[in-house]
C-alpha cells in the first residue's frame, strides 16, 4: 500500500509529465486562460487516460504479447485511443448534455493528447502490474490536472497584470511554466 | 502476418464504427456551436484553430 502511494506521488509531483516530460503541452497552454476550462480539461483527460489504460493494457496482454504482436502496439493504442475518445464523447452527448457543454469541445482535442499514448505505452514498457497500472494511470493525468489548474489561476492574474508587451499571451505563460517546473523540481528526493 | 492483418482490420473497424455512431449521434440541444477559446498557436493543422472557423468568412460575405 505505501509502495502504491510513493508511486501515486511521484507520479503527480516528481515526475509529472508537462513540468518534466514535457508531454501534453498543446492543451497546457490552450486550455489554460480560465480555471473552469482547465477543471473540465483535466477531468476529461483523467477520465480518457484511465479508460484507455484499461483497454490498452487488456488488449497488449491478451491479444498483442501472446501473438508475438508486440511490434503493433504504436497503431494498435492510437487506433485504441482514438476510438474510445469517440465511444466517450457518444455516451457523454447521449446520457449527459451539461456535461457534454462544459467538455464537448475538449473531448475530440484529447486524441491528440500525447500524454494518453504516453501513459499507455508507459505501463507496458515499465512491466506495470495491474494494480500498479491502476495506480499509474490515475496519477499521471491527476498531475496534469493539478498543474493545469494552477497555471491558469496564475494565468488568470497574469491578465490584469502589467507585463511588457513583448511578453504578453504565450512568452509571459512560458516563463510561468519554467518557473513552476523549478518549483516542482524541489520536489525530487520526497519519495 | 495474417493475425496481424486481423487485429488492425478490427481495431479499424472498429473506429469506424464508433466514429459513424459518434457523428449519427445528435448534438444535445444548446451545445449546436461549442467553440474552444483558443486563438490560434502556430500550429495550423489543429481542427480547434480559428482559420479553420468557416463561419466568420460566411458572415462577412454576408
Amino acid at each position: 500500500m505505501a509502495e502504491m502511494f510513493s508511486m501515486f506521488l511521484a507520479a503527480v509531483l516528481i515526475n509529472n509529465i508537462v513540468l518534466s516530460k514535457f508531454l501534453g503541452m498543446c492543451p497546457f497552454l490552450g486550455v489554460s486562460k480560465k480555471l473552469s476550462s482547465a477543471i473540465g480539461m483535466g477531468a476529461a483527460v483523467i477520465f480518457v487516460i484511465f479508460g484507455a489504460s484499461i483497454f490498452t493494457y487488456g488488449i497488449y496482454y491478451l491479444v498483442l504479447e501472446p501473438n508475438g504482436l508486440d511490434y503493433m502496439k504504436l497503431i494498435v493504442f492510437i487506433l485504441v485511443i482514438a476510438a474510445f475518445v469517440q465511444f466517450t464523447e457518444m455516451v457523454i452527448k447521449k446520457y449527459s448534455p451539461s456535461l457534454y457543454k462544459a467538455l464537448g469541445i475538449y473531448l475530440p482535442l484529447i486524441t491528440t493528447n500525447c500524454a494518453v499514448l504516453f501513459v499507455a505505452l508507459d505501463n507496458i514498457t515499465s512491466k506495470f502490474t495491474f494494480t500498479e497500472m491502476l495506480v499509474n494511470s490515475i496519477a499521471v493525468p491527476a498531475g496534469f490536472m493539478l498543474v493545469l489548474v494552477i497555471f491558469s489561476t496564475i494565468r488568470e492574474r497574469l491578465d490584469t497584470a502589467d507585463v511588457p508587451n513583448s511578453f504578453k499571451g504565450n512568452p509571459i505563460a512560458l516563463i510561468v511554466a519554467a518557473v513552476m517546473a523549478l518549483a516542482f523540481s524541489a520536489f525530487a528526493g520526497l519519495v | 502476418m495474417l493475425v496481424a492483418l486481423l487485429v488492425f482490420v478490427a481495431l479499424a473497424a472498429g473506429y469506424g464504427v464508433l466514429y459513424y455512431m459518434n457523428h449519427k449521434t445528435p448534438v444535445p440541444e444548446g451545445c449546436e456551436n461549442l467553440k474552444a477559446e483558443c486563438e490560434g498557436c502556430k500550429v495550423t493543422s489543429c481542427e480547434m484553430h480559428p482559420v479553420h472557423d468557416t463561419s466568420k468568412g460566411e458572415n462577412e460575405n454576408d
